[in-house]
């Protein structure tokens, strides 16, 4: 019998044992799932993004399903940075890399986070939410704007030592730009795509599905977009990737590595079953068996394009 | 692996039968292998999953659960009575005999039960009559039970007979008058709290008629325990998609904190 595939990787610093995580605010602070997942079995977690403060969210109704996915716009709640340190943090198992997700609605904000964070030898890591709203240009996503997103990538980078990822925004004309925008300044790896922003309609009561009007679209309709954003990244930079949307099952995953991502992450199919990370894990281990791959490293980056 | 009861499960449930028992709603019954009971007013949520390969409906549903027997046993059976509103109840009703379901629960905070003696009032409407079986059949244990059941017509009274079957003094109400008094179910409220002036009161259906049943019980100086039916994506506490805006402010997720919640604490005017 071979011997079982090493499943390995170096995500910019960070090292994990498989390349699956969790999706931020779709695994709480990781305890949640405790009752049916050994959360030492997956990669790691990243935790719902946290603000200086606790935030209540919006108004119901805050999700909807839609074609093989959902919509949602829960709007940035969350228990703040001080209680995922004091309470959450500690209730976790050791061993289990916890990369701690941040945002706000200032570049301020953002870098207070990161340096209440950095305090805490805890975290392995910290991942910015760049599809924040910024308060004081507008409305638009730090993540909309290369300048923007330079700017915060370079000021939370001085505010911390930790391995640093950048989570793009998907709702962008130019991904590439925007992924070579976080290397230059000084991201250790990058992460996409966040939820597509989108609307649903109820034609009987004719107004928005949700509260909020526009919300963030996830699950398997959203895969082909974000292998697809994946793939266009990581051709553009030479720090690691991480892939996310979509992702149900190791095939699936598989193909975000081949796309050029060293690491993935599920989201919204923890919702469909809390064991949903593991079974990632476990398909992506079947993946590499069936297909005599030693490491799962000689996945990434693998897709094979026609000739010419 | 045998859960201690109500520890919730992540399980396969093999659907047993699954009968359609009025024009739009049906009773499944599950078997779960190591389900260990539950409490009155708990919800598991139930995903078609291996029913819709195209992961469209994608999302599992919460559905109270309705009962069990042989809780603790190696083979207990689950039973949900749900109504088809859309798409994902629809494929429910599509599951055939042998056909595997996703379940994970039991979830949530079910309903304290009256103390002994005081007595019981339950309101019911639509589909939130299926939260109240249990519930109605413990409390008849400690005291006396008055349920009251609201539908639009008579054959949408879902599980009517099995809470017949109880006893209990049961009063319904249909809209078109097809069985019991016409109208709405809240309107047998304010005789019902003059009856058992000690009871407690719970209700569950749809939110305008729990809203109107804690505001006829408030007015007679009674608290209710209210089970909220709102959308939710995961059941258990990460998603964040099911928060109930409480009076005061903040909010609760009914799925972890609730479903059932003191009426008096929920913000109703802020509800979907
Ligand atoms: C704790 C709990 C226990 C429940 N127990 C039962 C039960 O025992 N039996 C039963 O029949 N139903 C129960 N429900 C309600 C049931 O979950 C919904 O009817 C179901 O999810 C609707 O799914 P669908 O695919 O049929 O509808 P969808 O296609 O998802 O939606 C159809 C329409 O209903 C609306 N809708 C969807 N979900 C809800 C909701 N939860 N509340 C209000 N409107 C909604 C949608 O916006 C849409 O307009 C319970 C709900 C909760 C939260
Ligand atoms: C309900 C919900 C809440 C989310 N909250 C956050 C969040 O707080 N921070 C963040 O960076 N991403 C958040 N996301 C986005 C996910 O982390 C992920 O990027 C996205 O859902 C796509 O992956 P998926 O298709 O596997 O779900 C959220 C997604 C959902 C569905
Ligand atoms: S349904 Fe996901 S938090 Fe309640």
């Amino acid at each position: 019998m071979s011997s079982p595939p090493d499943l390995a990787v170096d995500l910019g610093g960070i090292a994990l044992r498989n390349p699956v995580l969790t999706a931020s605010g779709t695994f709480g602070y990781g305890t949640e799932l405790a009752p049916w997942i050994d959360l030492r079995r997956i990669g790691g977690i990243v935790s719902k993004s946290l603000t200086l403060r606790p935030r209540h969210g919006n108004l119901p109704r805050r999700i909807a399903e839609t074609p093989a996915g959902m919509l949602n716009a829960i709007g940035l709640e969350n228990v703040g940075v001080d209680a995922f340190l004091e309470e959450k943090l500690p209730a976790l198992p050791d061993g289990v890399p916890v990369i701690a997700s941040l945002f706000g609605t200032e570049i301020g904000e953002y870098r207070a986070v990161a340096e209440r964070l950095s305090e805490c030898d805890r975290v392995a890591g910290l991942e910015i939410n760049a599809s924040c709203p910024h308060v004081k240009a507008g409305g638009i996503e730090f993540g909309q704007d290369p300048g923007h997103l330079a700017r915060l990538v370079r000021e939370v980078r001085r505010a911390t030592r930790l391995p640093l990822l950048v989570k793009l925004s998907p709702n962008v004309t130019d991904i590439a730009r925007m992924a070579q925008v976080c290397e230059g300044e000084g991201a250790d790896a990058i992460a996409l795509i966040n939820t597509l922003q989108a609307l649903d309609v109820d034609v009987e009561t004719r107004r928005p599905v949700l509260r909020n009007v526009l919300g963030g679209l996830s699950g398997p309709a959203i895969r082909p977009v974000a292998l697809r954003m994946v793939f266009q990244a990581a051709r553009a930079v030479s720090i690691p990737v991480c892939g996310i949307g979509g992702i149900e099952t190791g095939e699936d995953a598989v193909k975000f590595l081949l796309c050029g991502a060293t690491a993935v992450q599920v989201g919204t199919a923890n919702y469909l079953d809390p064991a949903a990370a593991l079974r990632v894990v476990e398909g992506i281990a079947e993946y590499c068996r069936r297909a005599g791959v030693a490491s799962v490293r000689e996945l990434v980056g693998g897709i094979e394009l026609p000739a010419g | 692996m045998r859960a201690e009861p109500g520890e919730p499960l992540r399980a396969r449930a093999r659907v047993l039968e699954n009968r359609r028992e009025g024009p739009s709603h049906l009773r499944l019954r599950l078997a779960v292998p190591g389900f260990g009971g539950f409490s009155p007013g708990q919800f598991a949520m139930l995903s078609p999953g291996p029913l819709t390969p195209s992961r469209d409906p994608l999302l599992p549903r919460p559905m109270a659960i309705y009962r069990c027997e042989g809780e603790g046993a190696p083979d207990p059976v689950v039973e949900i009575l749900y109504k088809v509103h859309g798409r994902g109840t629809a494929a429910l009703a599509a599951a055939r005999e042998g056909e595997v379901l996703g379940l994970v629960g039991p979830l949530g905070r079910g309903f304290p039960l009256p103390a002994e003696g005081e007595g019981a009032i339950l309101v019911g409407g639509g589909t939130g009559i299926a939260s109240l079986l249990e519930l109605a059949r413990r409390a008849a244990a400690r005291g006396p039970v008055e349920v009251l059941l609201g539908a639009r017509a008579e054959s949408e009274l879902m599980g009517l007979g099995d809470f017949e079957a109880l006893d209990l003094a049961l009063h319904v109400a249909t809209e078109d008058g097809s069985r019991g008094r016409r109208g709405r179910v809240t309107a047998l409220l304010p005789d019902a709290l003059a009856r058992a002036p000690g009871a407690a009161v719970y209700a569950c259906g749809p939110t305008p008629m729990m809203r109107v049943a804690a505001e006829r019980a408030a007015a007679a100086g009674r608290p209710v325990r209210a089970s909220l039916e709102n959308p939710m994506a995961c059941g258990f506490g990460v998603c964040l998609g099911c928060a109930a805006p409480l009076r005061g402010g903040g909010f609760a997720l009914v799925c972890r904190d609730g479903p059932v919640f003191d009426a008096a604490a929920v913000d109703w005017d802020r509800m979907a």
